[in-house]
This record gives structure tokens, C-alpha cells and sequence, in this order.
């Protein structure tokens, strides 16, 4: 099976607090792995660090083979890695529309494009079009992002990250603050939006996490405590120690 | 000592006045942008109005003294005035908004004075008991100078003093760290605020006054004065009271010497050492916060 | 009653004629007013492509008017006979140039000290023009003579001729102010406006910030230039004046005052900013201070700046009319600031 992203011996200090330290991870091709662990565990830093947001302090990372170790943010975006925010982090004064389209933008490389007009470009607007459908957010296209309710935004930061058709999908908490319905109704958005791609997920929500994940990765203070299927997460007795949280059976969820 | 070291120790004195002068203005500059996180154009207008000011009460009270009573409060209060008039009210609307009413206000605050005195250079005397020249390693060298340098070091002192001994002092370093930490703890953060930029338009307005017999009162002193305070401030690092009064130091010796060497250059090293410290390290050379 | 959608255009194009005809119209003091409003609203607009669409401010935008004054002007000088659009091209390049040069430090930062980095570049220039006595003549600056305009099939045309530079002056800030608006629909111009709405997720969005900012910074460069160059024809003076922190701060006066949350705001500003100069100066040589008035009540009371009170409830009630855009779709969510 394919490696798309490996991660040796990542650590990351910020002003000599050890955030993180000797990560070792493999993402395969087409998996759906998630990232689980007790708040301030470093899941948002390590995925900061992966996505280029910050430079690690020892180790490398690896995606699709090349070596992305201190690459600038747009470059991995364009290898064909994308994430998504845990706080809201779309264009607040763009329409839903726009905030969709920057994205395709990117994705057929036309950001420094200066001898067209953008409202012209009809290949961009039928793939914003396709994009906003995909999410059932239709209706909601001229609205302002910032006028959006909070699960539409939530949708919003979705489609901005799957608008890349990207290879990596990561999701940080993409269910975080909504409702039990409306993260059912994630939890079948987000499998029919990353079909076919990898994802990697960080949660809290173990309903999401037990549902979507074919792998899972538990982070404590900063290392890595387990990485194993479901099942296996479920029996592991650190884990279960370190993380003091109810984890549902196989017979639910 | 042969007369080269002579000038070069004469330039250093004169350069190591010139900037604890510019501290005195630059460090409420610096205290107000750590506290309030407003850059604050109009800080070298007060300075500007203190010269003026000393202008005025020297000529109508024949008293360079009591200049140095009234305008220091005076000036406050008018800082006080704004703060609480115009900054408040642009608060709401955001930095931008602040920093730009700070930027028409000094240009307002330079008519005015334009208005009011005219463009001509106004010469204000100092006084009597400092007016002659001293025997100093050699030269003579005027007393009045040496007056600015023991004055500014007293009022250097006086405010290390503030800062580190009485309580206050503590809650305007707390707050410049973390106002939103002091807010909690209980502290009148708005009087806090409405103190330390008061205070700071009346060091700039005591820096006025003391430059005043040295400089002469004239027009573009406000603007002169705000490119000094930008260059301190960058290279300083903004917020940071260390750092301004290193930095001023630096720049009063810069320009000492500068007008020595290249006096028709030195302007121009100024902006070249602000551009390499900003390219070089944004943040400046001591300071943290932006 | 004009119905809403249709009052910008029947305006718009009610301004064209006016603008067409007012050389006939007017003294020549107004016809001279014009062109100066003209020229600043070409310099007002690309200020505004760096501030209210790309949430840049720069102290320091003076500089880039001064390099084009002052190319124009040494070529006026020192060469005369080269053509006179050649030497405005000229101008841009310097403009473009210098742009690039002074862009390349300062893009990298932001807020304060991007501003301040710009105002030292700017100084720097300020005091390079004003020392260089040889070259520039310092604060005595030079006169130059307007060179003729050589067109084929229309021969020579004088520049000094009024009605000449009128219509030389608008056509070419016609085009210049065109060009700033198609490059603000292309997808280039589309990028610069996600920098400033969330630059953190254009990166994630595989946006370049530096390169984006760096692109639009040294294209308002060329226009800036080129009302610099149109200003030394016009007054036809180079001076200290084209390129002093004075012209840094009529920009963002006339940006903040028209408005930037709009494309013609800063047309509007600098409209306001020159006539009302022009009216204030004969009444009291203390202009400055009244227009310092106006900018603190503007940002305390009129964030929009002047062109929010046209865009205001109240004025759409009077003239009538739904409140929707020609094509239905939601014009105001892609408006700078």
C-alpha cells in the first residue's frame, strides 16, 4: 500500500516547551486515519506542522515521497495536501460563491492570472457551482460567509478544504460545536465528500472518530501513546488509562 | 589630551544629552503603544507644544522656571483630553481608525501652532543662572547643555524609580505585558490608560521645554521629531522602555556625530539604519511585541 | 424616478458628457482645477489598490508619485524632443521599478511597520532629491517647458495649449484608472482581495502572500508614476514638493475622505481633497488645518468616507427604485474594506 505521508521523529518547541516530540506516523493511500487524543495532547500542532503552518524542531516529514520538511505553506497546499480549521477560518465579507471559488482559483492555477476577467471564466464558476452542490449549500451561494449560521460555515471550511481536489484531506475538529444531528449529518457529508481520497481527522467527538476511521492514532502530551484499528484502540489499556474517556463499543455508534 | 579626543568626548556628551532627551519623548511613545496598542503620531506634537509653550510663558513672564511648572501639566492635560475625547471614541472603529485620528490630530496640532506663533523660528532664552559657558576638559562648553543632561538623567531616574518601586509603576509594566490579565485582576484599566498617556504627553511636553532654549521653537519640530521617534521605536522594538532608551542613546550619538562627519547626510543614515532594522529584524532589536 | 439600477450609469455616463465638454464650459482656473483633480484621482485610486483592496497602507506611496515626476521632469529637461508619451512610459517604468525595489522589503511586513518601512523609503528618496543639488536642484527644484504632443495624422499638439492638456490629461487617466479596475476583476486582482479578507487561509488555499502583494504593490507603482509625470507637465515644475511626506499624506487624506470601500471613492476624495484645497487657500492659508478637521470628523463619524453617504439607505429611498444590482446577483460582497 501506497505511503502518502510519513512523519519521522517530529518534534516541535515552541520558546522550549516540547509540544510535540518523536512522532513517527504512515498515512496510506485512501485511508481514512484519525487522530485522537486528551485536549492539549499537540493533534492541532502536529497537524500546524504537517500543513507547513510551523517549521518542526527535529524530524521530517514526508509526503507523496518528497521531502516537505520546511516547504512553504502554498507549496504543500499544491502537492496536493488541504486542511481544514478548527476555528471557523473562511472570507467573512466574500459571498459563500466567492469564498468557493478562491479555491477553485488555486486549484487551476489562475491565481496570477491578469488577462481575463474572473466573473467571465466560465470553467471556474460550473466547477464553484459543482463544489457548493456537492455540500448541498445551494441555496446559500450569495449569502455572505460572516451571515452564514454556524453549521453552514462549518460547511463552508468543508468546501474550501475539498475544493482543492486534493490528495490529503486533513479535517481539525470539523465537528466541533455542532449538534448530535448535525454531526450525523457531517459524519455523511464527510464520507461522501473524501471518497476516494485520504483523510486524516483529528477528533473529539468518538462517535465521528469510531464511524469514519479506519485507523486511529491516539497523541498524549505531546507522543505518540497507540496506533492501531479501532478495535485494537479500543482494547489498549494505555490508551484507556491516559484518556479517561468512554469509548463506545463495537455494538454502537 | 590632544584636541581630536577633545571634540570626539565633547560630540559624545553632547550626543549622550540629545538622547535622553529624545528618551523622555520617545519613552511615552513606547509605553503608550505597549500599553494601548495605539502608535500615537500626534506624542511628538506635545513635545512641539511644550517648546511653544516655554516660548510664550518665558516671553510674558520673563520666567524660564516657571515653564517648567506649567506646561509639563498642561500639556498632560490636553493629552488627558484627547485620550478621553477623540481616542475613545475611535477605539470603537478599530486601530486603524485610532491610528489615523492620531495622525490628523498632529497635523491639526501643527497648524495650530503654525497659526498661532507663524513659521518663523522662535528663540526662547534660558535661563540666567545656566546662560554662560563652563571650562570643560579644555573648551567651553555651554552650562545650559550641561543643565539638559543633569535634568534628563533626574527625570530618567525618577521614572526607573516609578516603574519598579511604586504600585503603579508595577500595574504599567503588568499591563503592558498583558492588559487583558490586569483587567481581570480588577484594575481601572481605562484610568490606567487615561494616567500613563497623560504622563507621557507631559515628559513630552517637560522635553519641550527643555529643549526649547537649545533648539529654538520652530515649526517642523513636531515632525522632526516623530521621524526620530520612529526610528527609536522600530529599532527599539515597540513597547519596549529598554530598548527606546538604548536606542535613543544610539540615535543621539548617530546624529551627533553624524552631523560631524557628514552633515549633509545624516538624515539620510537615519532612514538607512530604520530600513536595515526593520528588513533585517522586524520586531526590532529588543523588543517582542507588535 | 431614475430606478436605482439604473442611476450609477445614467450618472456615470451624465459625468462623461459634462467631462467631455468642459473646456467649453469653463474659466480657464477651473479647466486648470480639473486636470489637477485629474491627476490625483490616477494617484488616489492606486493608493486605494494597495489599501482598501489589498489591506496594505503604506506611509511612504509619495515616493513612487515623486520617481515619476521626477524621470518626467529630468527628460522634460534634458531631453527634450523624446516623445511625449514615450517619456510618460518612461515614468511608469521608473515608477514600476522603484516599486518593485521598495515592494521587496517592505511586503514582507505588516501593519506599523510596513508603513513606517515605506516612509523611510520615501525619506530616503526626500532627502536624496533634496541634496543632490547637481541633479535635481534640491528645494529650488526646475521649470520645465511642456513638450508637444506628435500624433500621426494630427500633427503637433501643443501642451500648452489648455484645452489640449485637458483632454491629453483625462484620456490618459481614463485609461490608467480603467486599467486598475479590469486588473482588480481578473483572477490576479481577485487574489490581492483574499490577502486581505484572511491571509492565513489563502495560503492554506495554495495563495502566494508575498508574491500576490508583491505584484499588486509594484503595479500601483506605475500608475502613482504616472501621475507624478502628469503633475510635473501640469504645473510644469519639478520639485521637492512631487515627492515630500506632504503628497504621502494627500493620499490617504483623499482615500480616507472619498471613501476606500469603494472603487471610485478615492475619485470622489481626490475631487474633494483638490477643490476644496483650492477653495479653502483663498480664504485662509491654513487649509491644511481645516482639512485636518474634516479627516478626524471623517473617521470618527463617516468610516465609508464620503462615497458611504451615496451608497446610504437614505439616498436610494429618495431616488426611488428596488435596492438591486443589474444582474440580480449580490454586488457588495466583493467591495474592498
Amino acid at each position: 500500500m501506497e505511503r502518502i505521508l510519513r512523519v519521522e521523529n517530529l518534534s516541535k518547541d515552541f520558546s522550549g516547551l516540547s509540544v510535540l516530540s518523536g512522532i513517527n506516523l504512515e498515512i496510506l493511500r485512501g485511508e481514512r486515519h484519525a487522530i485522537i487524543g486528551p485536549n492539549g495532547a499537540g493533534k492541532s500542532t502536529l497537524f500546524n506542522t504537517i500543513s507547513g503552518l510551523y517549521k518542526p524542531s527535529h524530524g521530517k516529514i514526508f509526503f507523496l515521497d518528497k521531502n516537505i520538511t520546511g516547504w512553504p505553506i502554498h507549496k504543500i497546499v499544491r502537492l496536493g495536501l488541504s486542511r481544514s480549521f478548527q476555528i471557523i477560518n473562511i472570507f467573512p465579507k466574500m459571498s459563500l460563491f466567492e469564498n468557493v471559488q478562491n479555491a477553485i482559483v488555486s486549484r487551476f492555477n489562475q491565481r496570477f492570472n491578469w488577462n481575463s476577467l474572473l466573473d467571465r471564466n466560465g470553467k471556474i464558476k460550473r466547477e464553484s457551482e459543482r463544489v457548493i452542490e456537492l455540500l448541498n449549500l445551494g441555496e446559500f451561494r450569495n449569502v455572505p460567509a460572516s451571515e452564514l449560521s454556524y453549521g453552514g460555515q462549518r460547511k463552508l471550511e468543508l468546501a474550501l478544504t475539498v475544493a482543492l481536489d486534493p490528495v490529503l484531506i486533513m479535517l481539525d475538529e470539523p465537528t466541533a460545536g455542532l449538534n448530535t444531528e448535525e454531526t450525523r449529518n457531517a459524519i455523511q457529508l464527510i464520507r461522501k465528500v473524501t471518497e476516494g481520497k485520504t483523510l486524516i481527522i483529528v477528533e473529539h467527538d468518538m462517535e465521528v472518530v469510531f464511524n469514519l476511521a479506519d485507523r486511529i492514532t491516539v497523541i498524549s502530551y505531546g507522543s505518540i501513546l497507540a496506533t492501531g484499528t479501532p478495535d485494537e484502540i479500543r482494547e489498549n489499556s494505555e490508551v484507556k488509562r491516559a484518556y479517561l474517556q468512554r469509548i463506545p463499543n463495537a455494538s454502537s455508534g | 589630551m590632544s584636541p581630536l579626543i577633545d571634540i570626539y568626548l565633547m560630540q559624545a556628551i553632547h550626543g549622550l544629552t540629545y538622547g535622553l532627551l529624545l528618551f523622555l519623548v520617545a519613552s511615552g511613545f513606547t509605553l503608550v503603544f505597549g500599553l494601548m496598542n495605539v502608535l500615537n503620531i500626534a506624542h511628538a506634537a506635545f513635545y512641539m507644544l511644550g517648546a511653544y509653550l516655554a516660548y510664550t510663558i518665558t516671553l510674558h513672564m520673563n520666567n524660564f522656571w516657571l515653564s517648567f511648572l506649567i506646561t509639563p501639566p498642561a500639556v498632560g492635560v490636553l493629552g488627558v483630553l484627547i485620550e478621553r475625547g477623540l481616542l475613545r471614541k475611535a477605539h470603537k472603529s478599530g486601530h486603524m481608525a485610532e491610528f489615523l485620528l492620531t495622525f490628523g490630530l498632529f497635523f491639526i496640532l501643527c497648524q495650530l501652532v503654525i497659526i498661532q506663533w507663524g513659521s518663523v523660528p522662535l528663540p526662547v532664552s534660558g535661563p540666567a543662572l545656566f546662560s554662560g559657558k563652563i571650562s570643560l576638559m579644555g573648551t567651553s562648553y555651554p552650562m545650559y547643555r550641561l543643565f539638559m543632561l543633569g535634568f534628563s538623567l533626574a527625570v530618567l531616574l525618577v521614572m526607573v524609580l516609578v516603574l519598579v518601586r511604586t504600585r503603579i509603576g508595577m500595574l504599567i509594566r503588568a499591563a503592558v505585558s498583558d492588559s487583558d490579565m490586569v483587567d481581570a485582576l480588577g484594575t481601572n484599566v481605562p484610568f490606567l490608560f487615561m494616567v500613563v498617556f497623560g504622563a507621557g504627553a507631559a515628559l513630552a511636553g517637560l522635553a519641550g521645554v527643555i529643549a526649547a532654549p537649545f533648539n529654538s521653537a520652530y515649526p517642523s519640530m513636531g515632525l522632526d521629531m516623530l521621524l526620530d521617534c520612529f526610528v527609536i521605536v522600530v529599532i527599539g522594538g515597540f513597547g519596549s522602555l529598554w530598548g527606546a532608551l538604548i536606542a535613543s542613546l544610539m540615535i543621539g550619538e548617530l546624529q551627533s556625530f553624524g552631523v560631524l562627519w557628514v552633515p549633509r547626510f545624516a538624515i539620510v543614515f537615519q532612514f538607512l539604519l530604520m530600513a536595515i532594522v526593520l528588513i533585517i529584524r522586524p520586531s526590532g532589536l529588543f523588543g517582542e511585541k507588535e | 424616478m431614475i430606478s436605482y439600477w439604473n442611476w450609477p450609469k445614467v450618472l456615470g455616463v451624465g459625468i462623461g458628457i459634462l467631462l467631455l465638454f468642459f473646456p467649453k464650459m469653463l474659466s480657464e482656473t477651473h479647466i486648470n482645477l480639473s486636470i489637477e483633480i485629474f491627476i490625483f484621482a490616477l494617484y488616489a485610486v492606486s493608493f486605494n489598490l494597495l489599501w482598501g483592496y489589498g489591506g496594505m497602507l503604506p506611509f511612504g506611496h509619495g515616493a513612487l508619485f515623486g520617481v515619476g515626476a521626477y524621470t518626467a521632469g529630468l527628460i522634460f529637461n534634458h531631453i527634450p524632443h523624446m516623445h511625449l508619451l514615450l517619456t510618460l512610459l518612461m515614468a511608469a517604468l521608473s515608477g514600476l521599478v522603484s516599486a518593485m525595489v521598495i515592494g521587496f522589503f517592505c511586503v514582507r511586513l505588516k501593519g506599523a511597520y510596513f508603513a513606517l518601512l515605506s516612509l523611510a523609503f520615501q525619506m530616503f528618496l526626500f532627502a536624496l532629491a533634496w541634496k543632490w543639488r547637481d541633479v535635481t536642484r534640491g528645494d529650488d527644484g526646475m521649470g520645465i517647458v511642456r513638450p508637444s504632443l506628435h500624433l500621426p495624422g494630427l500633427g503637433s499638439i501643443s501642451m500648452m495649449n489648455i484645452n489640449n492638456l485637458y483632454y491629453f490629461t483625462l484620456i490618459i487617466i481614463v485609461l490608467g484608472i480603467l486599467a486598475c479596475y479590469l486588473f482588480l476583476r481578473t483572477p490576479l486582482g481577485n487574489s490581492v482581495v483574499c490577502m486581505r479578507e484572511n491571509e492565513l487561509r489563502a495560503s492554506f488555499l495554495g495563495y502566494r502572500p508575498f508574491m500576490t502583494k508583491f505584484t499588486v504593490f509594484s503595479f500601483s507603482g506605475i500608475f502613482a508614476a504616472i501621475a507624478g509625470a502628469l503633475f510635473v507637465l501640469f504645473t510644469e515644475f519639478m520639485g521637492t514638493n512631487s515627492i515630500d511626506i506632504n503628497m504621502s499624506m494627500a493620499a490617504i487624506f483623499m482615500v480616507l475622505i472619498g471613501g476606500a470601500g469603494h472603487f471610485l471613492g478615492p475619485v470622489l476624495g481626490a475631487a474633494f481633497y483638490t477643490a476644496f484645497q483650492d477653495w479653502i487657500s483663498s480664504l485662509t492659508k491654513h487649509w491644511w488645518l481645516i482639512m485636518g478637521i474634516f479627516f478626524i470628523v471623517v473617521i470618527l463619524y463617516l468610516q465609508g468616507g464620503l462615497i458611504s453617504l451615496l451608497q446610504s439607505e437614505r439616498i436610494r429611498f429618495w431616488l426611488g427604485g428596488q435596492n438591486k444590482s443589474a444582474n440580480g446577483k449580490n454586488t457588495e460582497s466583493r467591495k474592498p474594506v
